[in-house]
């Protein structure tokens, strides 16, 4: 098991390695990143520093779960696509194997990006002699907890679907998406329009917001410190509870691309 | 070692289309060190029946078993099973020498560098090893596909036309190294087209036509000996003898055919007129005659 894991994992790192789409993602975002810090190379003033770098992490951070979704869905899709799974489940490598093989790599590479942007980030302040906060850790962590959700997310739906379906339906059924539907049609029955329709139509976005994944589980009440970068002694907790959040639906995603990767004919 | 039992398998191709009987009640059995030749039109179904045996597709009814247990992707029954894919289904972004590392540790164990050099050796790739799969040529890929069932001693191998695109000197080398691995106990189980393959390699027949085996035998009962006849190659002098029917001049060489009963009348005639005889043997039917004789009464009219 140990064996057939890590001949897995070794071989989607030669992948990640060789994915031409997914180095060019990788240098368009960092293309755009530097950009975006060029302006802070010519201020003095601290708090503009502070501030372009609390916009670089930000931009990094958001190009990092993008990136997540692309280490599972291109992966995924494309063995599939290329029928190379013929030559893994001929072997005895069963699916459940070469799944978990598949998410523990793109969550390896991950996590190794989070740690080099957080890295990235502690040089950058020290250079712009900006103090380190625990923001950046806090941070830095929760990006890592939702870039899981939604390699597990992509994971699920690859397995289902064309990649560029997948790509589209994430882009739809995501709870923030329902959420905000729900925040409309709650608001308009609010304002005095309560027919059945609307009534029927927020029940069903209520429960779609419940069932679809989140990105930032608790987002609401760590807004604060993804903008001062400053975590209080009790918000740390919201890190095991994302981490909880995020356990339970990579099980619910693997459990259900496994079984829909063992329906498929590998012909 | 393989046994299937009245294996249906349908496919729908999409939701407004008909049904697609790709097997129609197939059943054959392969024994314990057999080299079983799968041989049909295209279409006829010996690539599904392959990916039954594999569990890479599940019969709609009927029941494959091989070596006892029913296939299931990626169970532990293929610790002994090695597989060789008709078109190039390989990890392409591989190299030569990590997809040979990484096929042979799917079997589960950790495979050393100098195991992977020395299989790389004999078959010719060390010089190739850091060349990705996407570069090599269609031969290359097999041996990369050979090299898993050297390192592991498969005991069951499945070939899905093996030879395809491969050019001649490839052929005669995966040729050999087939008959090395069959020599030395493994049970083979190949699709091909070439005929003339099958002859040199198989022991066992199985002609599949329509989703079915319509016929199952030793390879040596297909080919048959006709004996009434004699083909007969000479270098004949000016005119020819009126029993001996021509079938085709090679150059200054005819091919033709006796009858049985004027043999001694053409040794005579050879003798009396001092030609050069190449070959006179009983006709024999080739594997493609009786291949032939079979799927055309096995057509309906």
């Amino acid at each position: 098991m140990t064996e057939l894991i890590r001949a897995n994992v070794l071989a989607n790192f030669a992948y990640y390695r060789r994915s031409r789409l997914l180095i060019a993602f990788l240098l368009v975002f960092l293309l755009l990143t530097g950009l975006e810090s060029l302006p802070a190379l010519f201020s003095d003033s601290g708090v503009q520093a502070f501030n372009t770098l609390q916009g670089i992490f930000s931009t990094l951070n958001l190009y990092l779960l993008l990136f997540a979704g692309g280490l599972s869905l291109f992966l995924i899709s494309s063995s599939l696509r290329s029928r190379s799974l013929k030559m893994v489940f001929t072997k005895p490598c069963p699916p459940s194997v070469w799944l978990a093989s598949t998410f523990l790599s793109a969550v390896a590479v991950s996590l190794l990006l989070n740690c080099v942007v957080l890295a990235s980030m502690v040089v950058m302040s020290l250079f712009w002699h900006v103090p380190i906060r625990a923001g950046l850790l806090f941070i830095s962590a929760d990006t890592f907890i939702a870039s899981v959700g939604i390699i597990a997310y992509l994971m699920l739906l690859a397995s289902v679907m064309h990649p560029a379906i997948a790509v589209t339906f994430a882009l739809i059924f995501n709870a923030g998406m329902f959420y905000d539907f729900q925040f409309w049609t709650q608001s308009a029955i609010r304002a005095g329009n309560s027919s059945l329709g609307l009534r029927v139509l927020e029940k069903a976005f209520h429960y779609l917001y419940i069932l679809l994944p989140m990105v930032h589980a608790f987002g609401k009440k760590t807004e604060g410190i993804y903008s001062s970068l400053r975590v209080l002694h009790g918000e740390w907790k919201y890190l095991v509870y994302a981490f909880g959040y995020v356990l339970a639906l990579s099980a619910f995603c693997y459990l259900a691309a496994l079984s829909a990767l063992q329906r498929k004919r590998y012909i | 070692m393989i046994v299937a039992d009245n294996i249906q398998i349908h496919f729908r191709r999409g939701p407004l289309r008909g049904k697609v009987h790709a097997l129609n009640g197939l059943s054959l059995e392969v024994r314990d060190g057999d080299f079983f030749a799968l041989v049909g039109q295209n279409g006829a179904g010996k690539s599904t029946a392959m990916y039954c045996f594999l569990g890479l597709l599940k019969p709609n009814s009927g029941k494959v078993e091989v070596m006892g247990k029913t296939p299931e992707l990626g169970s532990p029954l293929y610790e002994s099973v090695a597989y060789l894919p008709e078109e190039p289904h390989y990890h392409l972004y591989l190299t030569v020498e990590e997809a040979t590392r990484y096929y042979a540790s799917l079997y589960g164990k950790r495979i050393s560098s100098k195991t992977v050099n020395d299989v790389l050796e004999r078959l010719g790739l060390a010089q190739f090893k850091s060349l990705p799969l996407s570069k090599c040529s269609k031969g290359m890929k097999q041996k990369v596909g050979i090299a898993q069932c050297l390192i592991h001693e498969s005991r069951l191998l499945f070939l899905d036309e093996p030879t395809r695109g491969l050019d001649p000197l490839l052929v005669r080398e995966f040729r050999e190294t087939l008959r090395e691995i069959h020599q030395r106990g493994a049970t083979i189980v190949m699709n091909s087209h070439v005929l003339s393959e099958i002859e040199m390699l198989a022991n066992r027949v199985a002609i599949i036509d329509g989703g079915k085996v319509v016929a199952q035998d030793e390879l040596r009962n297909f080919l048959t000996l006709d004996k009434e006849l004699y083909n007969v190659t000479f270098e004949p002098n000016g005119s020819m003898p009126d029993y001996v029917t021509l079938v085709e001049h090679l150059g200054t060489v005819v091919k033709g055919s006796i009858p049985k009963e004027r043999l001694y009348d053409f040794m005579d005639y050879t003798r009396a007129h001092d030609l050069n005889v190449h070959e006179c043997s009983l006709k024999k039917a080739s594997l493609e005659d009786s291949f032939f004789k079979i799927v055309k009464g096995a057509m309906p009219a």
